[in-house]
C-alpha cells in the first residue's frame, strides 16, 4: 500500500515536473493540473516552487564521503522533484560545505535558489561572512541572505540593504525559530524594507498566524516556513495513526503532505522547507509540490484532527 | 537577546548533528587508521600487566601509554573527526591533548607515585581486571549502538573509553595533580552525557556513567589508601 502511494507520488511529481521544469523535459508535452505549486514573491513577477529544501542537522557531515554522496542524492531527488529553493546557515556547522559539493557534483548552482544566513554578532562583518557562505557554496551570488535569529540585526540589515542595492544579493530577509521574538520580527517587518521572513510554522506551532502571517501579506513580504514538521516530532507522534479518510478530497496523501500543505494552503505563505537525509522521505516532501491544496475549511479540519488526537 | 529567550531553548537547539553522523565518527576513525587499531587493542591490554609490576620504569611507560592515548583519542577523534561538526568538541580534544601532556610529565619527571603499590595485592588484581573490562568492554557500547562492528570504540581512539579506562590510574597521582587531573574527564562526562540524551543513543550513556564510577574505584585503588602519604 505504501509502495503504491510512493510509486504514484513519483509519478505525479514527475509529471508536475515534465511542466514545471523545461531544463529536465524539455520536450515533453504540457499536461495541464500537475504543474509545481508555484509562489509568487510579492512585488516581483518571480515565482519559487512552494517546497524548498532545509539543511539544519541533517546536511551537517563533516568530511564523511559517504554521508556526502547519500546527502548528494536527497538534492538530486529534490532538484528532480521540482525544488529550487535550500537553505542554511554557517551555524550548521559543515551543512554549507556538503551543500556547495552537492551542487557542484550535481552541476545545480544555476538551478538552485540560494539561500543562507548571516550569523555572527560583529555587525561589521556581513559582508565577511556572506563571502565565506558564497565560497563554501560554490555560488556566484546568494538569492537571499537573512539575518540568522535576529542577532545583530540592526548593522546586518544596513548592510545587506546595500548589498541588495549593488546587486551582490537579490533578497534579503529575517529569520526566527521556535516562536522566538516575534514582536521585534513584527516592529522589523512593519519598518524595514526587507523581501523575506523566515519563522516556525506547523499544524500545532500556529502563533505565526496571530501577527506574523496577516502581516507578511499586508507588507508584500515573502514567508520562509522552517520546522514544518516541529524537528521531525510530529511525525514521531501522528505516523502510527491512520490519515483521516477525507484528507484526500485535500490533495493529502501521506502525513509528510498533511503537514506541509496545512503550511503552503496558507495565504501568506511562500514556500516551507523540510530538511531530511532520506530519498525516499525527500520523495514524499516534494509529493506536496503537486496537487490540490486544502481550502480554508479543509486546512481547520487538519488542524483540528491532529489536535483530537 | 533577553533572558527570558534563552530559558526558550532547549539542549536539543544546539545538537547540530544527527546520531548516524555521530555513530559513523567511529567507523571512520577505524577505518582511516586501520590496521594501527590493532595497536590502540594491544596497547589497552598491555597497560594494566605494566601496572602491576612494581618497578618504576614500568610503570612510568604505562602512564606514558595512557597519556598518548589521552593525545590521541582527543586529537584524532575530537579535534578531526567530531569537531567539524560540533565545534565544542574541538575545545574537548585540545584538553584532553593538554591532559596527556600533563600525565606525560608527571610520568616523566617524577610526579607520579611510581614505586608504590596499590592497597594491596588484591588491589593491584581490581585494577587489572577493571581496566581490561573497560578496554574490551566499552567499546561494544558504540557496537551495540549502531549495529556495525567497525564502530568500535577502541582506547586511543575513542575518548569515552579513553576516559573511563583512565580514571583507573587517578589513585596514582600525588594529592592536588589528581584533582586536576579529574577536571577534563568529569566535564567530558557531563558534556557526552547530554550529547547522548539528546541524540537519545542510550546505550552510549553508560560510558560517562562509567567515567563516575571507574573515578571513584581508581581513587578508592589510590597507593595512599591505607599507607602513609610519605
Amino acid at each position: 500500500m505504501v509502495l503504491d502511494r510512493r510509486k504514484f507520488l513519483l509519478g505525479a511529481g514527475l509529471t508536475g515536473l515534465a511542466l514545471g521544469s523545461p531544463r529536465l523535459f524539455a520536450k515533453s508535452p504540457a499536461s495541464p493540473g500537475s504543474s509545481p505549486i508555484m509562489r509568487r514573491i510579492p512585488g516581483t513577477s518571480e515565482a519559487i516552487p512552494a517546497i524548498g529544501m532545509g539543511t539544519w542537522i541533517t546536511f551537517n557531515v563533516g568530511g564523511d564521503t559517504t554521508l556526502v554522496a547519500q546527502r548528494t542524492k536527497v538534492m538530486k531527488t529534490f532538484f528532480e522533484l521540482g525544488g529550487t529553493l535550500v537553505d542554511g546557515s554557517p551555524m550548521y556547522g559543515t551543512a554549507s560545505d556538503v551543500v556547495g559539493q552537492g551542487l557542484a557534483s550535481l552541476n545545480a548552482r544555476d538551478r538552485v535558489f540560494a539561500a543562507t544566513k548571516i550569523w555572527t554578532g560583529d555587525e561589521s562583518a556581513t559582508r565577511q561572512e556572506a563571502q565565506r557562505s558564497r565560497s563554501r557554496w560554490g555560488v556566484d551570488r546568494f538569492d537571499l541572505l537573512q539575518v540568522h535569529n535576529l542577532l545583530g540585526w540592526q548593522g546586518h540589515l544596513e548592510t545587506l540593504k546595500a548589498m541588495k542595492a549593488n546587486g551582490e544579493v537579490r533578497y534579503i530577509g529575517i529569520t526566527t525559530s521556535h516562536g522566538r521574538r516575534h514582536r521585534e520580527c513584527a516592529q522589523i517587518m512593519e519598518r524595514e524594507p526587507i523581501d523575506f521572513v523566515q519563522l516556525t510554522y506547523n499544524v500545532l506551532d500556529r502563533e505565526a498566524e496571530d501577527r506574523l502571517l496577516p502581516l507578511a501579506r499586508e507588507r508584500g513580504i515573502a514567508v520562509v516556513v522552517n520546522r514544518p514538521f516541529q524537528g521531525g516530532s510530529l511525525f514521531r507522534r501522528f505516523a502510527s495513526r491512520p490519515l483521516p479518510g477525507w484528507v484526500g478530497e485535500a490533495g493529502v496523501k501521506n502525513w509528510a503532505e498533511f503537514f506541509l500543505k496545512y503550511i503552503v494552503s496558507h495565504p501568506a505563505v511562500t514556500c516551507a522547507i523540510p530538511a531530511t537525509t532520506n530519498v525516499e522521505h525527500m520523495k514524499e516532501n516534494m509529493g506536496a509540490l503537486y496537487g490540490a491544496l486544502p481550502d480554508s475549511e479543509q486546512r481547520q479540519r487538519l488542524a483540528d484532527y491532529v489536535r483530537a488526537l | 537577546m533577553s533572558g527570558t529567550d534563552w530559558l526558550s531553548y532547549s539542549l536539543q537547539d544546539f545538537i547540530m548533528f544527527g546520531p548516524q553522523v555521530f555513530l559513523r565518527l567511529f567507523v571512520r576513525i577505524n577505518q582511516d587508521v586501520w590496521p594501527w587499531s590493532l595497536l590502540a587493542v594491544l596497547i589497552g591490554i598491555v597497560v594494566p600487566l605494566l601496572l602491576l609490576n612494581h618497578r618504576p620504569l614500568f610503570r612510568r611507560v604505562a602512564m606514558g601509554l595512557v597519556s598518548v592515548a589521552w593525545v590521541t583519542s582527543g586529537y584524532g577523534f575530537l579535534v578531526s573527526y567530531f569537531g567539524p561538526i560540533n565545534w565544542p568538541a574541538q575545545w574537548f580534544g585540545w584538553a584532553f591533548v593538554v591532559q596527556g601532556g600533563l600525565l606525560g610529565s608527571a610520568a616523566l619527571f617524577g610526579g607520579i607515585r611510581l614505586s608504590q603499590r596499590p592497597s594491596g595485592r588484591k588491589a593491584d588484581h581490581w585494577l587489572a581486571a577493571l581496566w581490561v573490562v573497560a578496554v574490551l568492554g566499552l567499546p561494544l557500547l558504540t557496537v551495540a549502538q549502531s549495529g556495525d562492528w567497525k564502530a568500535l570504540g577502541l582506547f586511543g581512539l575513542a575518548p569515552g573509553t579513553t576516559a573511563v579506562a583512565s580514571m583507573l590510574v587517578t589513585g596514582f597521582l600525588p594529592g592536588p595533580w589528581r584533582w586536576i587531573y579529574l577536571v577534563v574527564p568529569l566535564l567530558w562526562s557531563l558534556f557526552s552525557a547530554a550529547t547522548y540524551w539528546v541524540l537519545q543513543t542510550w546505550w552510549l550513556l553508560g560510558l560517562p556513567v562509567a567515567t563516575l564510577i571507574f573515578t571513584a574505584i581508581g581513587l578508592w585503588l589510590s597507593p595512599s589508601r591505607g599507607q602513609s602519604r610519605g
